[in-house]
């Protein structure tokens, strides 16, 4: 068993409006006050992060963490579950089925259910299995952590020989380390007895057995799913296997849940609703929570000193750190951009004007670290190298400037820098930088987060000193990551840097071997980036146990500079009213409200 | 009064008759100074604006401060050695920003109550002049627009429109002129009935000339109050618009925008990032209307000395 392997997905931020900060902070705050009673637990959402989708077979724009743990999971819970407390393994107690077990030298996966029923009293059954597949299958090109070749065409082919037991056959052995953290990771069982049809009276029966039925299903449950207001009524998604079902549920991403009374887990909820409070930015929820309007909630960075003041007021803090690289994607596929975005030179200078121990002395106070490369060097683990840790680009300007001054540029601190010296030779600007090209970029970033505006104010004016212009504008995090979509060149793709603030966090890719946003092709590598030398290495990691093929992945491409790497900060500072006991803090940051108990 | 010594020709007067009628103008400018400068809070108003523009415009002269490049590592400094009002967030030094910011609010704030008063006196001196027909569209108009939440339509516009400050200050007075339309078209349809304007009709003289030699001139004390007014809202709405994050992105500043950053460190104890540039905000809006309500006074006759 690995000593650590956690988690990437992507931090879920998304955000309404930005503004009115202490008014909607007093307003939230208000709003849930007489919730805050002894049957109630409210949960503070990320500022400018709410969740928007509650169909978990879904596009890029909406995988976040909020939609995949704090929304979705609540309600359908994943076949298999990673984090046992803080510890980020496999948890087979609160899985839904048992571990698989391999045979036909690890090319056939024999996957038993346990007896887990959905909230109309049906069980959780192959079939749901399968009917998450069929559709998985069907529609693989909207999955955000597909990989061509990987999860689900490596399944060549699947059944379901009785009721608790799935069968999958693979194109050829894989690490069985990887494969359970990787690839079944990703399934959720979803209630096909309830779910498969395609229209809203049209009958349920096997309609996702084919790819044409799939595609069917997977569009009418879309559909269904992009009308947010119905989702507290709409009777699809009142069929759970989780603890909770959706009671209540607004644009705004405000949330409550109720205890599902069928929900076959080990742990039932003891107290009456859990609510997922939505605010703007994060100097509202510091409101809302010195208000004590909020059970779970988090203080800023910015006010971590005023913990001691929290304390008072009945409140325990708890650093909440991710298994997350934080980085922000350039498009290499832009049309006018992309190619000076291939040159490793560039991104070397652009990565060496990134004072990340800075950053996180000022900007985090201290509640973060740099991220070097693709593996987290926090928590402690034994998956990042020396090599990485080490920082492979350390902060220095003049580096920075020589680097493009030996490949053919014309610096102008302050000013725009320009290609003086076209061409592919060693000291010329590279391959498809035309004479005069300028150095002038656009980058948006998420708003809601203090320090993220801060750091790249800095960053602008950094690279300013490089000659580098970057054209700052700002926006909800919804609109970031829906903006920073993998597309091909010309002229639709437009973006060029987007940043929504905290990079990946693994997961469903709990072992960091990348494929999930590195590696060409996948669903989720925003910007593109293709490198085969890293394919390979990753590829490596996917049938070969043991970490020398992971260090080798890991220490190539920190060099590589595959995106931009930025400082990571905690998920949050969270603080934990006294009287909220069972909060356990996975660095997965998957939660399992069901075990939290209020105490008087 | 204006309208006597216009340099209209019909209404041709001797020289003799023009220094004798000057005079008693001569006499209402006098008066109207000593009812303003009787005025103790439009004259600390006027003093305090004197000293902010100073401030704003000449003070980089004398204080020197990088605006242009950040500095993390010198952030949120408190006052001393080097930064008499301490650094924000990204290490700029808060007493220069207020300057470089105040450019920015004041010549925003003027340009747009300018702009604005001008279209809105034009507008609302011709739906007077013309009445009937004309000024029931085109005051309805006015009407459809002041129904309309200003603050929402501007929020949405800098969602959608790159903000800079010729943006803003189109944006601001494109709300702005109706108060001025609706004022002027009130005056207008008193003066259009005067002997002078019947006058000029009769003569021939045309709607411009009504307009511009004898309508606005006459009105020109609602004007130059309203936009005293307006110089102030334009400042005040810059200063939400920068509260609510849609003012003009760094490195530029202005005012709302460094009161809006230093409310985010309220609870860490930063009072330099929100007491002084919120106290410019409040001295500036309120000299304005201070010298606005002596403008006002002045301008009434019943309170000028005979």
């Amino acid at each position: 068993m690995l000593n650590l392997f956690h988690k990437p997905v992507r931090v879920a931020l998304g955000a309404l409006i930005a503004s009115s900060s202490l008014v909607a902070a007093g307003a939230g705050a208000l709003g849930s006050s007489a919730s805050a009673s002894t049957t109630n637990i409210t949960f503070a959402l990320p500022p400018a992060v709410t969740p928007n989708y509650i169909f978990p077979v879904m596009g890029a724009a909406y995988y976040s963490n909020v939609n995949l743990y704090q929304f979705q999971a609540e309600m359908f819970r994943p076949l298999y579950w990673f984090g046992n407390g803080a510890s980020p393994t496999f948890n087979p107690t609160l899985s839904l089925a048992q571990a698989p077990v391999y045979s036909n030298a690890g090319k056939t996966i024999t996957i038993k259910m346990k007896s887990y029923k959905w909230s109309n009293g049906k069980p959780v059954t192959s079939a749901d299995v399968l009917f998450f597949m069929d559709m998985l299958k069907a529609e693989t090109k909207i999955w955000p952590v597909y990989v061509p070749g990987e999860f689900p065409d490596n399944v060549v082919s699947m059944s379901a020989p009785n009721a608790s037991t799935v069968v999958f056959n693979l194109d050829k052995a894989y690490s069985t380390t990887w494969m359970l953290y990787n690839e079944l990771s990703q399934i959720t069982p979803l209630p096909a007895a309830a779910w498969d049809k395609t229209s809203v009276n049209g009958t349920v029966g096997n309609n996702a057995g084919t790819t044409a039925g799939a595609q069917a299903v997977w569009k009418f449950l879309t559909a269904q799913a992009q009308t947010v207001a119905t989702y507290a009524t709409n009777p699809l998604w009142q069929v759970v296997d989780g603890p909770f079902k959706l009671k209540q549920f607004d644009s705004t991403g405000h949330t409550v849940f109720v205890p599902n009374p069928s929900y076959s887990g080990p742990v039932k909820v003891s107290y009456g609703s859990l609510t997922l409070q939505p605010f703007t930015t994060d100097a509202a929820e510091y409101n809302a929570l010195r208000a004590g309007t909020v059970d779970y909630g988090y203080v800023p960075p910015q006010d971590s000193g005023q913990i001691p003041l929290l304390k008072s007021q009945g409140y325990n803090s708890s650093p909440w750190i991710g298994w997350s690289i934080n980085y922000f994607p350039l498009n290499y596929n832009n049309p006018t951009v992309g190619p000076i975005f291939r040159q490793l030179y560039f991104r070397q200078a652009m990565q060496e004007m990134v004072n990340q121990p800075t950053d996180v002395k000022k900007a985090l106070y201290g509640y973060g670290y740099p991220t070097y490369g693709p593996v987290p060097i926090e928590p402690k683990n034994n998956l990042s190298t020396p090599q990485e840790a080490a920082n492979p680009y350390p902060f220095n300007p003049s580096k920075s400037k020589a680097l493009l001054t030996s490949h053919g540029w014309t610096v102008k601190p302050g000013g725009t820098s320009t290609c003086t010296n076209p061409g592919t030779g060693p000291t010329q600007c590279g391959a498809g930088i035309a004479k005069g090209a300028a150095l002038n970029f656009n980058l948006q970033f998420a708003t809601g987060y203090t320090y993220v505006s801060q750091e790249m104010q800095q960053l602008k004016s950094n690279l300013a000193q490089d000659g580098i212009q970057l054209n700052l504008t700002s926006a909800p995090f919804n609109t970031v990551i829906a903006t920073a979509a993998p597309c091909k060149v010309g002229p639709s793709c437009s973006w060029q840097m987007e940043n929504w603030g905290q990079g990946w966090s693994y997961g469903p890719d709990y072992y960091p071997t990348g494929e999930s946003i590195f590696e060409t092709g996948s669903g989720i590598n925003e910007g593109s980036y293709s490198n085969p030398i890293n394919d390979a290495n990753i590829n490596a990691t996917h049938t070969i146990s043991g970490t020398a093929v992971l260090y080798k992945y890991e220490n190539y491409l920190a060099k590589q500079l595959p995106d931009i790497w930025q400082p990571n900060p905690d998920f949050q500072i969270s603080e934990i009213r006294s009287t909220l006991k069972g909060v356990s803090q996975s660095s997965l940051l998957n939660f399992t409200p069901e075990y939290w108990k209020l105490s008087k | 009064m204006s309208d006597v010594s216009d340099r209209s020709p019909e209404t041709a007067i001797d020289n003799a008759e023009v220094s004798q009628l000057v005079r008693p103008a001569r006499r209402r400018g006098a008066a109207l100074l000593q009812v303003f400068l009787e005025n103790k809070l439009a004259m600390a108003g006027v003093v305090i604006i004197v000293l902010i523009v100073l401030f704003c415009f000449v003070g980089p002269m004398l204080y020197h401060t990088n605006q242009v490049s950040t500095n993390l590592a010198n952030s949120n400094n408190g006052p001393g050695a080097g930064h008499p009002l301490g650094t924000d967030n990204v290490g700029y030094d808060v007493l220069g920003r207020m300057m470089v910011g105040g450019q920015s609010s004041i010549e925003i704030g003027f340009a747009a109550a300018i702009l604005a008063g001008v279209f809105g006196v034009l507008w609302g001196a011709v739906a007077g002049y013309f009445g009937g027909i004309v000024d029931s569209i085109m005051m309805r108009i006015v009407d459809a627009m002041l129904s309309i939440p200003t603050l929402f339509v501007l929020l949405l516009m800098a969602a959608l429109v790159k903000v800079n400050q010729f943006n803003l200050t189109l944006a601001v007075a494109l709300f702005a002129w109706l108060v001025p339309a609706r004022l002027i078209r009130g005056e207008t349809l008193t003066l259009r009935s005067r002997e002078y304007v019947q006058a000029v009709k009769a003569m021939g003289g045309g709607a411009s000339r009504s307009i511009f030699e004898h309508i606005v001139p006459n009105a020109i004390g609602t004007i130059v109050v309203n936009i005293t007014f307006q110089v102030a809202d334009a400042i005040l709405l810059l200063a939400a618009l920068g509260y609510l994050g849609f003012g003009i992105p760094p490195p530029a500043a202005n005012w709302g925008s460094m009161l809006s950053q230093g409310v985010t460190y309220i609870y860490a104890g930063y009072w330099w990032l929100i007491y002084p540039v919120g106290i410019l905000i409040v001295l500036t809006v309120m000299s304005l209307n201070f010298v606005g309500d002596a403008l006002r006074d002045a301008f009434d006759v019943r309170l000028q000395r005979r």
